[in-house]
């Protein structure tokens, strides 16, 4: 069954009096706890289709139906709430607060997403999602004295902490080596899977095609 | 609130010298407004202590008391007029001791008034800052425009005027001394609105500091430097916070794209600033009181606890109009520029 449906989607980009149309009427449906692989040359619009999927931007034309709601009629601040609670986000780069540990890190995320979690539940989830991405031994460490495999794994554990219904991950193994890009990917498959999460991941790399459930072909703004 | 304790924890060094400069700035400006309030004291203290009232000058002194004389017959007709009327004049001169040592001092003489002390003649009232140049009660002191001599019968705290300190004799002995029979001005206590009187103009205790020679323009001089390091500090301010949400543009743009409100950011960044400024603030407020007991005698400086706080008022003012005019960069930061941007 479709949580997320993407009907008729465009994107212009205008510059001056230059437009240029990346998306041209996109449609896709993705299913509850599948994992949805977007491929296709660069410049096709995979990741412009990603990012207005996760309310990042908005499109020029068409529907983003999240739990049969439109997106593209939402407030910002609406969108905001969905992001924080509904959505979670791994990006190509791990992005982490170069100022908090890694398990602060994860309870700002509970935070934003206003978990009703009290602070002992909170650092109980913490703890158990850092022992499903391999990560409890460095809980107490800041960004800048992990490796790039664990930022990742660290990224991967604040966008699963607060459960989402959605994962949008954007090239999430492109900074790492075959080996680490591996042992993410498993992770994000075994950690959408237990917890049901749907997922919709760009890439380039077709090492990982194997660990989604679907793959897409996007070409000149359109699915294939 | 805790995320802003955090990156003031971790960065240390950065908040710190922020932090040093903010104080050093601060107590720049207590040190400078301690001193304008010392010198403002120093100039002024014989005015400033005289209750609020209205101070009539002559029209034709041109708002310059040293050119005003009042007419005698005026002059006894508005004592007689207003109740606790004073007519009053002070002029610089000087005072020889027992040793022919020469003192600066300004004469002051009053019709009777419970504003000042009342004199005999030949009799003089001295400022006790006289103490220290060795002069005590029953010196016997000369001046060369005088036929007689003045016994010292008393000091009085902090009388001063023009930076020298006061001496009160009587209103026969200041007419021959001075060679003249008018008064500069009247003192009319408490009236707030002043009645218009022929031929006088009149000024309350603010406008009659101005018309004392020197004192509009070094109260303005001192007052600008201690705004001007008010302004610098707000753009300190601005400049930094500028700097660290140029820094941070990335980083605000993930925490936007995670869902963090906008307010959260800005309310970081003011927890921030409160934190830096308060420390900073609270230290130099500390420095500056020490300062003031410890400064040397001579030293014109008087810095009220009262005027240190409003100055951190306004520091903590300034100090958040400049953060959040900086601020203003997150209110822009679009969550997908920063993800396209890559690590931090």
């Amino acid at each position: 069954m479709a949580i997320f449906t993407i009907d008729d989607v465009e994107k212009t980009f205008k510059s001056g009096d230059v437009s240029e149309k990346i998306l041209k009427g996109v449609d896709l449906a993705l299913n509850e706890g599948e994992i949805t692989a977007l491929v296709g040359p660069s410049g096709s619009g995979k990741s412009t289709i990603l990012t207005i999927a996760a309310g990042l931007q908005k499109a020029t034309g068409g529907q983003v139906l999240f739990e049969g709601k439109d997106m593209t009629q939402m407030s910002q601040e609406e969108i905001r709430k969905i992001r924080s609670s509904e959505f979670g986000f791994v990006f190509q780069s791990s992005h982490l607060v170069p100022f908090l540990t890694v398990e602060d890190q994860l309870l700002l995320m509970l935070d934003v997403a206003e978990t009703k979690l009290n602070k002992k539940q909170q650092k109980q989830e913490v703890s158990k999602v850092l022992d499903l991405v391999g990560m409890s031994h460095r809980k107490d460490a800041y960004p800048s004295s992990l490796s790039g495999g664990e930022k990742q794994r660290v990224a991967i554990a604040r966008a699963i902490i607060h459960q989402p219904k959605m994962l949008f991950a954007d090239e999430p193994t492109a900074s790492l080596d075959s080996k680490r890009s591996k042992e993410v990917m498993e992770i994000i498959r075994n950690l959408t899977k237990t917890l049901k999460i749907t997922t919709l991941m760009v890439t380039h790399d077709e090492e990982m095609l194997p660990y989604a459930d679907r793959i897409v072909m996007m070409k000149d703004g359109l699915i294939e | 609130m805790q995320m802003a304790w955090k990156e003031v924890k971790k960065s240390k060094m950065k908040f710190l010298i922020l932090g040093s400069i903010i104080f050093l700035v601060s107590f720049l400006t207590f040190i400078i407004s301690g001193l304008a309030n010392g010198l403002s004291e120093d100039n002024a203290a014989l005015i400033k202590n005289v209750p609020n009232g209205q101070f009539y000058l002559n029209e034709d002194a041109k708002q310059t008391y040293n050119l005003s004389k009042i007419d005698v017959d005026q002059q006894d007709k508005l004592l007689a007029d207003y109740n606790g009327a004073t007519a009053m004049s002070i002029q610089m001169g000087f005072v020889n001791d027992t040793e022919d040592k020469q003192h600066s001092v300004a004469f002051v003489t009053s019709t009777d008034s419970e504003l000042f002390p009342n004199v005999k003649d030949n009799e003089v009232v001295l400022d006790a800052s006289l103490k220290d140049e060795g002069i005590k009660v029953g010196d016997i002191l000369t001046n060369n425009q005088f036929s007689g001599e003045f016994k010292v019968v008393g000091f009085t705290e902090k009388q001063t005027y023009s930076h020298a300190p006061v001496a009160f004799i009587s209103m026969k002995n200041y007419q021959e001394i001075y060679r003249v029979m008018e008064m500069q001005t009247v003192f009319i206590p408490g009236s707030d609105s002043p009645d218009s009187i022929k031929g006088l103009e009149s000024f309350n205790n603010k406008e009659f500091l101005n018309t004392i020679p020197s004192y509009g323009a070094e109260q303005m001089s001192l007052n600008m430097i201690i705004w001007f390091l008010v302004v610098i500090s707000g753009m300190l301010f601005a400049i930094f916070f500028y700097m660290m949400n140029v820094q941070k543009i990335g980083l605000y743009g993930i925490l936007k794209a995670i869902g963090v409100k906008t307010i959260s950011l800005f309310s970081m960044m003011w927890y921030q600033m409160l934190l830096i400024t308060a420390v900073s603030l609270v230290l130099s407020v500390g420095l500056s009181q020490v300062f003031s007991m410890v400064a040397p005698a001579g030293m014109p400086f008087s810095l009220p606890l009262e005027t240190s706080l409003l100055l951190s008022g306004v520091f903590l003012v300034i100090g958040f109009i400049g953060a959040t005019i900086s601020g203003f960069q997150i209110k822009k930061v679009e969550p997908l520029q920063a993800i396209q941007q890559g690590e931090m």
